[in-house]
């Protein structure tokens, strides 16, 4: 018998026998009658507020689909103007390269899903449940909206269409899963057939004296068809590839180098795909690769020594000394490369004993250094060079395009900004601490849209002669600025989340402070701050569209701009603003779910 | 500093005022601690009364006393945690004053085991205990790790070397922090009531770990209320009250036959 049996014995009567495990009660599945009753219809008060939020729905429903649907709509105005939205006036014989860059971004995307595992199994019971829901909602739509008879017939025959799959396919039983991949590239492959198959029509806005819509039947424009289409075999194919890749590679590696290929990427794309730089050979051998190489070099032979354990004192005055070189060299006039790349190796050369060790670590680091040097020279040029890339007016870049730019590059400056502003802060050494807090708190009583005009029109009477900065980098730069602060309070708080305990372990264990910040105190900070943090991303991206102020043309302005200059399309612009506003939505969405799987993978919630 | 891995068994029960180790000379052992009229406020609250004490080299020492007595404090001001006011603090030789240099040699040499184990919970426990040697003592990551795999196999976990901290029991992340404290190979070990945060049934495999290590040679301080591990292991017992240190003896000496008032309350307390 059991080991309890002697236990028992002496303890006496009292002391339970265990018995085998029971399973637990089964729950009920109600049927729909009682689940309405039980759920929305079990006291008075309830069926009051079920009745009056029902009718709520149903009159915002109809009045949306109203909207929608009324024969004055004049959708084709978004349909047409959607390259305008997109990268409004990038000359359309170069369109290729957005392609490229498109098709760039999605091989990303393609190689990440398969490195990082995300997709998830969904049982085939939920999909059943999701289709059903949809169906009931088309339902809906069906009977509100104003269509024609016929048009509301074919609509019900839809929803009844997906009714009854859905219905069927819920019945299956619990243990069939399908890939959530799967669904997600059948959806799209879906869509993409539809584009060959449905006759959407062919509507092309014709640029001549006077302006006009062609409108032909039939299905899509080829040049829209057939890219899409492309599209989505190359991100196919990308997950392939990545699968194939996961296998062989250790996933550290693969990982580390797909996160530096995110950030490389829109930059490369950027500087080098979309504006086309007309690179001046002579000058970049004569000039600029000499000076990228005497960095590379005496920067790595500096570096080297530093990170030698048996380096001293002598070690941290010298990078003191390249640190007040570099902030000399701001003052006096000299290439923006050789300032930049000083400052860099400073900051490299400070950090240099925290990171040293053995010979491996230490090479590590010196590559680290040279790749950055080469990728800031290259920038550097690259920005100075001209772009053949013909474009009236501004920037070549507008809409669509133009605010994803800006966010991308906000967030890449503001996030290593705001944590060091957060780490100056909460620092020991009292100069650091008042000159962030002065910082902080200056940025956060100021109006964003203060700052932009400010560094859209002031900042090029403060820089000194020579230096060219267009108006996008300019404005960039003030916004990126400006979201530092916000988030350095964000880390800040995730920082003072870190218990006294870890410190002390840290501290006892012969840790420096630096050491301890990024080994201990930040990883731990930064989990914590992610909530947060992503918010700060979602409200990034969509405040970009106060760029209208100052009249760079984001999204939102070319959907309310272009609208008024097309005769043909007069007083559509609500129907530009709910799709775009249908974009951003989509957008942040995406970026919520995305920081909800982080936090799950990262543990955190669960004590 | 004695090779920790040579130990294998446990000496249990049986013996009483560190027997195995009685009849050991340590009077012309080096001064390992030495404090002389320790004083420490927190505002206006004195924390420490003039502590003076003396711990040789091998020599285990358990700090015992009601709580608020000052043993955590006192403790903490031996690696710096905590900044006395006035007196003095030499440890191995080196003076502890407000130089960063003195605490940072103080502090690779000292290791310390926490009351809640505080272990870092992003890191894998293998990490956990290479962290340190990596960066602090500049080895290589293969070597710190095969060292790391050494010393959990010498506190009874290595098979949990990949595992996350939230994912083992108290007693095996008690475990875990005196494996990391060891990887800095340090020459005195501080213990700041290692058990007091653990269920009873894991209490006892810590305190054999902690045996093992005393019977290696460690220089060893440990205030913790387990008086049965004061008795078999210890070479002095100090009894701290209010901040002041009242009693020093041999356990014998201690358990038997104290001389004060106040360590004779004491113990009726406990051992009632």
């Amino acid at each position: 018998m059991s080991e309890f049996a002697g236990a028992g014995a002496e303890i006496g009567s009292f002391y339970p026998m265990p018995r085998p495990d029971a399973s637990p009660p089964v729950e009920e599945h109600l049927p729909p009658r009682e689940w309405l009753k039980k759920n929305l219809f079990s006291n008075v008060f309830n069926s009051a507020l079920t009745v009056a939020a029902g009718l709520l729905i149903i009159v915002m429903l109809r009045g949306l689909l109203g909207f929608i649907f009324n024969p004055l709509r004049q959708w084709n105005a978004t349909a047409v103007n959607l390259r305008l939205l997109m990268t409004h006036a990038y000359p359309a014989d170069q369109y290729l390269r957005v392609w490229f860059s498109v098709a760039a971004f999605l091989i990303l995307t393609g190689l990440s899903i398969a490195v990082w595992r995300a997709g998830s199994r969904v049982p085939v019971p939920d999909v059943g449940k999701r289709v059903t829901a949809l169906g009931v909602f088309v339902t809906l739509s069906a009977l509100l909206a104003p269509f024609s008879g016929s048009a509301r017939l074919s609509w019900l025959a839809v929803a009844v269409f997906l009714l009854a799959s859905g219905l069927s396919v819920s019945r299956t039983s619990k243990d069939r899963s399908v890939s959530s991949l799967s669904l997600l590239v059948g959806v799209c492959g879906l869509a993409a057939l539809s584009l060959w198959v449905i006759p959407y029509g062919h509507h092309s806005f014709v640029i001549d004296r006077t302006p006009k819509i062609l409108a032909e039947p039939g299905t899509v424009d080829l040049t829209t068809k057939l890219p899409w289409t492309i599209m989505l075999l190359i991100a196919v194919a990308a997950y392939g590839v990545g699968l194939l890749l996961r296998d062989r590679i250790p996933a550290k590696v693969a990982r580390t180098s797909l996160v530096l290929a995110w950030i490389l990427t829109p930059i490369l794309l950027l500087f080098l795909v979309l504006r086309d730089p007309d690179f001046d050979m002579g000058h970049v051998l004569s000039t600029d690769i000499p000076i990228f190489l005497v960095f590379a070099i005496l920067g790595s032979a500096l570096l080297l020594w530093l990170t030698n354990p048996e380096t001293g004192e002598v070690g941290r005055i010298i990078a003191v000394t390249v640190l007040m070189l570099a902030f000399g060299s701001f003052l006096t006039p000299m290439r923006m490369v050789i300032r930049i790349l000083m400052l860099l190796l400073a900051i490299f050369s400070l950090a240099g004993p925290t990171f040293s060790g053995d010979r491996r670590t230490r090479h590590n680091y010196v590559a680290i250094w040279t790749g950055t040097a080469v990728f800031v020279s290259w920038l550097i040029t690259a920005i100075n060079t001209p772009s053949t890339a013909p474009v009236p007016g501004q920037f070549f870049l507008g809409g669509f395009s133009m605010t994803l730019m800006v966010a991308f590059f906000t967030l890449l400056v503001s996030f290593p900004l705001g944590v060091m502003l957060a780490l100056a802060r909460t620092s020991n050494m009292p100069i650091f601490r008042l000159l962030a807090t002065w910082f902080i708190e200056f940025v956060r009583g100021v109006p964003l849209i203060t700052i932009l005009i400010f560094f859209s029109v002031m900042v090029p009477l403060f820089l000194p002669d020579g230096m060219d900065l267009s108006e996008v980098a300019a404005v960039t730069i003030g916004y990126a600025l400006f979201a530092s602060a916000y988030l350095a309070e964000n880390v800040r708080g995730g920082i003072q989340s870190v218990t006294r305990g870890q410190h002390e372990a840290a501290e006892a264990v012969g840790m420096t402070t630096s050491q301890k910040t990024v080994f201990i105190v930040l990883p731990q900070a930064l989990r914590v701050a992610i909530p947060p943090l992503v918010g700060q991303v979602i409200g990034t991206f969509k405040e970009t569209s106060l760029l209208i102020i100052i009249g760079l043309f984001d999204l939102l302005f070319v959907a309310k701009a272009i609208i008024p200059n097309q005769t043909a399309f007069m007083g559509s612009t609500r129907e530009n603003l709910m799709v775009i506003s249908l974009i951003y939505w989509v957008i942040s969405y995406s970026m919520s779910k995305a920081s909800m799987r982080i936090e799950k993978r990262v543990g955190l919630g669960e004590q | 500093m004695t090779d920790v891995t040579d130990v294998t068994e446990t000496e249990t029960g049986t013996d009483s005022g560190g027997a195995a180790r009685s009849g050991r000379d340590l009077s012309s052992a080096k001064d390992m601690i030495v404090c002389e009229g320790v004083s420490k406020w927190y505002g206006d609250f004195q924390a420490l009364e003039g502590v003076s004490a003396t711990i040789k080299e091998q020599e285990v020492v358990v700090v015992l006393g009601p709580s608020g007595s000052g043993k955590s404090t006192w403790i903490r001001c031996i690696n710096r945690l905590e900044e006395h006011q006035e007196g003095l603090i030499v440890v191995d030789g080196v003076e502890l004053s407000n130089d960063l240099r003195n605490i940072e040699k103080v502090r690779s040499e000292v290791g310390m085991v926490f009351q809640q184990f505080n272990l870092f919970p992003h890191l894998k426990v293998r990490d956990n205990v290479s962290l340190a040697p990596i960066w602090v003592r500049k080895k290589p990551k293969a070597e710190a790790e095969e060292q790391a795999q050494a010393l959990l196999e010498l506190v009874g976990i290595p098979e949990q070397a990949d595992k996350f901290p939230g994912q083992l029991s108290g007693g095996q992340q008690q475990r875990v922090a005196i494996a990391r404290a060891l990887a800095m190979e340090p020459k005195i070990m501080l213990f700041d009531e290692p058990t007091s945060a653990l269920d009873p049934e894991m209490i006892k495999e810590v305190l054999d770990v902690m045996k093992n290590l005393a019977l290696s040679g460690m220089t060893m301080m440990v205030v913790t209320h387990e008086m049965g591990f004061a008795k078999e292991v210890a070479d002095r017992i100090i009894f701290m009250e209010e901040g002041q240190i009242v009693e020093v003896g041999t356990p014998e000496h201690f358990f038997t036959n104290p001389t004060e008032d106040r360590t004779k309350l004491f113990l009726s307390q406990i051992l009632a």
